[in-house]
């Protein structure tokens, strides 16, 4: 491990159990899809915000556990609420149960989930140290059996990591492709995507993280899924789905963005 | 700089971003998502959306300097904000801190963030 943190004397951060920054060698990284209070039969946990913060940890600490590493060894968390109220109340303090280390973080009010009844939902990034030497260069593995089309965690040993901007559904004019319709945007947004793949010299197959905004988790569900099938043609990400209120333009409905690795 | 720049006639970026980054060596630092704090964990600028977003890309830059970097070596950066009629003043605001072209970036409107005096929350990673 050869872990730094950015200037851990901050007292903002510490108050509240998180780093400014966290800097890592980045040797061997695991991904993980952002998790919520499901029980093992899918079904959300009953009883609010605590429960289900303790039942999205315990998960995480599942999907840590495969690869062989622990909270300590996050180096970002995103965490996702519904009501900030709650998670204030209740859900903060779940959360510090499972930390010993502070990671780099950003906390979010959305206003939905997958689940309208879901409250909270978190993806870390966690720094795996060791060689990655003679191991493939992607590692995707679900740690339950969940049936959705994403893997919980992705391990990316060595080889480079690309950034891609959040793709929206623009032509390359500017104009906006497919406005006030769903499907002709979520064509339009996976194009972009593997435009920029392609030209950084990956495929669907690099991409370790997708990260979904949508105006509409209703609309966009049925809208994707023949798409986003044919994109990936099985070999999915980890992934992160979240409804919010706003995009950059009015017009768009959906920005997806990815990080993926090539050798 | 640790990193190259990704480009491609056809996907366009709909402002001054990059399309895409692509690490090449150095350290991989990920960055809280940074708000308007002061020092001392004042808020500036309550209610100035041109204030805030200025304090928070000053934090931005100063979590890279401490980190032996600067503005120049994001790759990524995400910009959350609580009402879209904001875009406006951020854009300002980022294109008088950014000399030249930004990283790869994402905008989404959230419903709030954290606190609820906050308008922006930025968040970044970067190669250093």
């Amino acid at each position: 491990m050869d872990r730094r943190d950015i200037l851990a004397e901050r007292p903002l951060e510490s108050g509240r159990g998180f780093m400014p920054a966290v800097s890592v060698n980045p040797s061997r990284l695991l991904f993980t899809a952002g998790l919520t209070g499901r029980n093992p039969d899918g079904k959300l946990v009953a009883g609010g915000m605590g429960p289900q913060a303790r039942r999205t940890f315990e998960r995480l600490q599942g999907v840590l556990s495969r690869a062989e590493t622990r909270f300590d060894n996050v180096i970002k968390q995103l965490v996702y609420v519904t009501d900030l109220d709650a998670y204030n109340a209740s859900g903060r303090a779940e959360r510090a149960k499972f930390f010993g280390s502070r990671p780099a973080s950003t906390g979010l009010v959305v206003r939905r989930l997958a689940d309208p009844a879901m409250l909270i939902e978190v993806e870390l990034v966690v720094d795996l140290g060791g060689s990655a030497g003679g191991k493939p260069l992607l590692e995707k593995y679900n740690a339950e059996n969940h049936g959705g089309e994403f893997y919980q965690g992705v391990i990316v040993n060595g080889g480079r990591l690309l950034y891609l901007a959040g793709q929206v559904a623009n032509n390359p004019d500017g104009s906006v492709a497919g406005v006030g319709d769903w499907r002709r945007q979520a064509e339009k947004v996976y194009e972009n995507i593997g435009h920029v793949l392609r030209a950084a010299g990956a495929t669907p197959a690099s991409i370790v993280k997708e990260t979904t905004w949508v105006l509409s988790i209703e609309s966009w569900g049925p809208a994707r899924t023949p798409v986003r099938r044919a994109f990936y043609t099985g070999d999915f990400p980890a992934s992160t789905l979240v409804e919010i209120p706003g995009l950059a333009r009015p017009e768009f409905l959906v920005e997806i963005e990815v990080i993926a690795a090539i050798a | 700089m640790p990193f190259s720049t990704i480009s491609t006639p056809e996907a366009k970026p709909v402002a001054n971003y990059k399309m895409a980054t692509r690490m090449e060596g150095g350290r991989l630092l990920y960055i809280s998502g940074q708000v308007a704090w002061d020092a001392a964990g004042n808020i500036v600028g309550k209610g100035d959306m041109r204030a805030q977003a200025r304090q928070v890309f000053e934090n931005l830059r100063g979590v890279l300097r401490a980190a032996g970097g600067d503005l120049a070596n994001l790759m990524k950066i995400t910009t959350y904000i609580t009402k879209l009629e904001d875009f406006p003043a951020v854009a300002q605001a980022r294109s008088e801190v950014f000399q030249g072209e930004l990283p790869a970036s994402t905008l989404i409107v959230v419903k709030s963030l954290f606190h609820p005096d906050f308008l922006i929350e930025v968040e970044g990673t970067a190669a250093v």
